[in-house]
C-alpha cells in the first residue's frame, strides 16, 4: 500500500489549551485582549494557508529493520525496536503543512509583526504534530477496511529523533519512502524542508504493544516527553 | 515626567504608533534622547520583563511591546548616534549551518534588541567562519548561535575553536541555545553561556556587561 493523502485543514483540530501550554501559558491564565486577537487571527491564517499532505507506504518487517538500523547510531536499548517487532502492520510516513505557512511566519517577522508571527509558528508546530496523529488514524481506518477500527488494532507514529531512534535514521527512511513526491526534502544534517514536517513509522498492533516504561537512560534528557500522553490515549 | 510615563505605558500595551508619536513629541520638547530611552522606553520594557517573569503576561505581549520599542528606536537611534551615546553591546546572532529553523533565534534577537543591545542578525544556515568574520568586522561583543537539531550543533564547537584560533577567546563572549542544546554541551565546547529561553538569554547577555550607570 502506498498512498498520498490530502488532509483538509478543518480536520486538524486546534486544541487552544494545548497550543497555549506549548507557549508556557498555564490553563487558568488570564490573557490580554491583544493576546486573544492574535490567537484568533493565527488560527484563521492557519486554516487559509495550510497545505496539509501526507504520504504513507506499507513496509515489511524485514525491510523496516534495515531502515530502522539507519546509520547504526540508535540507542542499544530502545522502545521502538521492541514495539515494531510485535506489530501486525508497519508503514513509513511523512506529513507536512507545506511551505506557505512557514514563509508567512518569516514575512511577519521581517515586517516587525513578531507577536502574530510567533503565534502562527506556534499554531503550525502544534498542527504539524497533529498531522502525524491524523496519518495514524488514516492507516487505522484503512486497515479496518471500511469497518470501525478494531479495538485490537491501534496505530501510533514513531519518529527518528525520538525514543532512541537516531535522527540520522531519516536518511534511510527517505530513500525507502521518497517524500520528495509531496515536496518534503531532507538536507545533509537531517533537517526537513518545509520546516513543519514530520517523518517516521506508523506501527499497528494491539494497544499493549505501544506501552513501555519511560526509564531508558535517554528519557532523562528528552525535551518532548509526549510518550506519556500518547500511551494514555490508547 | 508625564510624557515619559505615557511612553512607558503605551509601550507596555504594545501601541506601537502611539509610542513612536510620543517619542517624536518628546524629542520636539527637547527631552534628551538618552532620558527618553532610559526613563520611557527601557523603563517600560523593564516592567514588561518583570510581568513576564511573574507570568502576569506572556510572550506575545512581550513581542508587541518589543515592536513598539523598535518603532520608537527608529526615531531615537540617529539622535543617540549623533550624541555619541554608547550602545549597550553588539551581538552577532544566527542559526548555524544547515539549520533552517529560526524562530527561537529571532525571539532571542528581538528580546535582546528590546533590552538595548545592537543586533546583527545573520539569519539561518550560517557557516562557522561567517560568525567570526562579521563579529570581527563589526567589533561585536557577543556571538549567539542557535540550533534546532543535534546534527547541526557541531558547528557551534567549530565557531568556539575559530574564536580561540583568532585569539579572541574571552574577548568575544559566546552564548548558545536551541531545543537540543544544554548547559553541559555549552561547557563541553567552551562556550561562555547557554540559555534555555529568550528572557534568560537577556539576563545572561546583560551579565557579560557592567551594570548601566556603574
Ligand atoms: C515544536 C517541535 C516540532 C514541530 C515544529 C518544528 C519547528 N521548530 O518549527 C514539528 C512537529 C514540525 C517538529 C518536527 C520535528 N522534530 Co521537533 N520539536 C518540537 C519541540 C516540541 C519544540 C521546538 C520549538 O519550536 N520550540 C519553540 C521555539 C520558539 O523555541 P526554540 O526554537 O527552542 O527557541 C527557544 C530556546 O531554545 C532558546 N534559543 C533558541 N535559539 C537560541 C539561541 C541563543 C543564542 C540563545 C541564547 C537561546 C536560544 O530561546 C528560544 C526562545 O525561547 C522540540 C522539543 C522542545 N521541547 O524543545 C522538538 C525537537 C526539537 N524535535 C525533535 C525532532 C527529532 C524532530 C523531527 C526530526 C522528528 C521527525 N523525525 O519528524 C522533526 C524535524 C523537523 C524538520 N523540519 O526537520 C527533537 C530534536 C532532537 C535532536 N536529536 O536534535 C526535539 C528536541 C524533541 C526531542 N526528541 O527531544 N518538531
Amino acid at each position: 500500500m502506498r498512498s498520498i493523502v490530502d488532509f483538509a485543514s478543518e480536520d486538524v483540530s486546534l486544541d487552544r489549551a494545548a497550543i497555549l501550554r506549548s507557549q508556557g501559558v498555564p490553563d487558568e491564565a488570564e490573557l490580554s485582549e491583544n493576546f486573544e486577537k492574535i490567537y484568533i487571527k493565527a488560527t484563521e491564517l492557519f486554516r487559509e494557508l495550510a497545505e496539509s499532505k501526507g504520504i504513507i507506504a506499507g513496509i515489511t518487517t524485514s525491510r523496516f529493520e534495515e531502515v530502522f538500523r539507519g546509520e547504526g547510531l540508535n540507542e542499544k536499548r530502545n522502545p521502538v525496536e521492541e514495539i515494531y517487532r510485535n506489530s501486525s502492520y508497519l508503514a513509513l510516513f511523512a506529513v507536512t503543512l507545506g511551505p506557505v505557512l512557514s514563509s508567512r511566519v518569516t514575512e511577519l517577522f521581517n515586517a516587525g509583526d513578531y507577536a502574530p508571527g510567533y503565534m502562527l509558528d506556534s499554531v503550525s508546530s502544534y498542527a504539524a504534530d497533529k498531522l502525524a496523529y491524523l496519518a495514524a488514524e488514516h492507516l487505522e481506518a484503512e486497515l479496518a477496511g471500511g469497518e470501525a477500527p478494531a479495538v485490537s488494532c491501534r496505530v501510533l507514529s514513531y519518529s527518528p529523533g525520538y525514543c532512541g531512534w537516531h535522527i540520522s535514521g531519516q536518511k534511510k527512511l527517505f530513500e525507502a519512502l521518497y517524500p520528495e513526491e509531496i515536496g518534503i526534502t531532507l538536507n545533509e544534517s537531517c533537517l526537513m524542508t518545509p520546516i513543519k514536517s514530520v517523518s517516521g513509522v506508523l506501527i499497528a498492533g494491539p494497544g499493549e504493544i505501544h506501552e513501555f516504561v519511560n526509564s531508558y537512560p535517554f528519557c532523562n534528557t528528552c525535551a518532548a516527553r509526549s510518550c506519556i500522553e500518547r500511551m494514555r490515549s490508547l | 515626567m508625564e510624557l515619559l510615563n505615557q511612553i512607558s505605558e503605551n509601550l507596555q500595551n504594545g501601541f506601537d504608533e502611539k509610542v513612536a508619536a510620543l517619542t517624536k513629541e518628546a524629542v520636539e520638547k527637547q527631552i534628551q534622547p538618552e532620558e527618553i530611552l532610559n526613563n520611557g522606553l527601557v523603563a517600560g520594557m523593564n516592567i514588561i520583563g518583570r510581568k513576564f517573569k511573574n507570568h502576569e503576561i506572556f510572550l506575545p505581549d512581550v513581542l508587541l511591546a518589543a515592536r513598539a520599542m523598535n518603532c520608537a528606536m527608529e526615531v531615537l537611534k540617529p539622535l543617540l548616534i549623533k550624541e555619541g551615546i554608547p550602545i549597550r553591546g553588539k551581538v552577532v546572532i544566527g542559526s548555524v549551518k544547515d539549520d533552517l529553523h529560526d524562530i527561537g533565534k529571532n525571539l532571542v534577537a528581538i528580546l535582546l534588541e528590546g533590552a538595548g543591545f545592537e543586533i546583527i542578525d545573520l539569519g539561518n544556515d550560517v557557516p562557522a567562519d561567517k560568525f567570526i568574520r562579521v563579529a570581527r568586522e563589526e567589533n561585536a561583543d557577543v556571538i549567539g548561535m542557535s540550533a534546532l537539531l543535534t546534527t547541526t550543533m557541531p558547528v557551534m564547537k567549530k565557531v568556539v575553536d575559530l574564536v580561540k584560533d583568532e585569539g579572541l577567546y574571552g574577548k568575544i563572549k559566546i552564548i548558545v541555545g536551541g531545543a537540543p542544546v544544554s548547559k553541559e554541551y555549552a561547557l563541553e565546547i567552551g562556550a561562555d553561556a547557554y540559555s534555555f529561553d529568550g528572557a534568560n538569554a537577556v539576563e545572561t547577555v546583560e551579565s557579560f556587561f557592567p551594570k548601566r550607570g556603574s
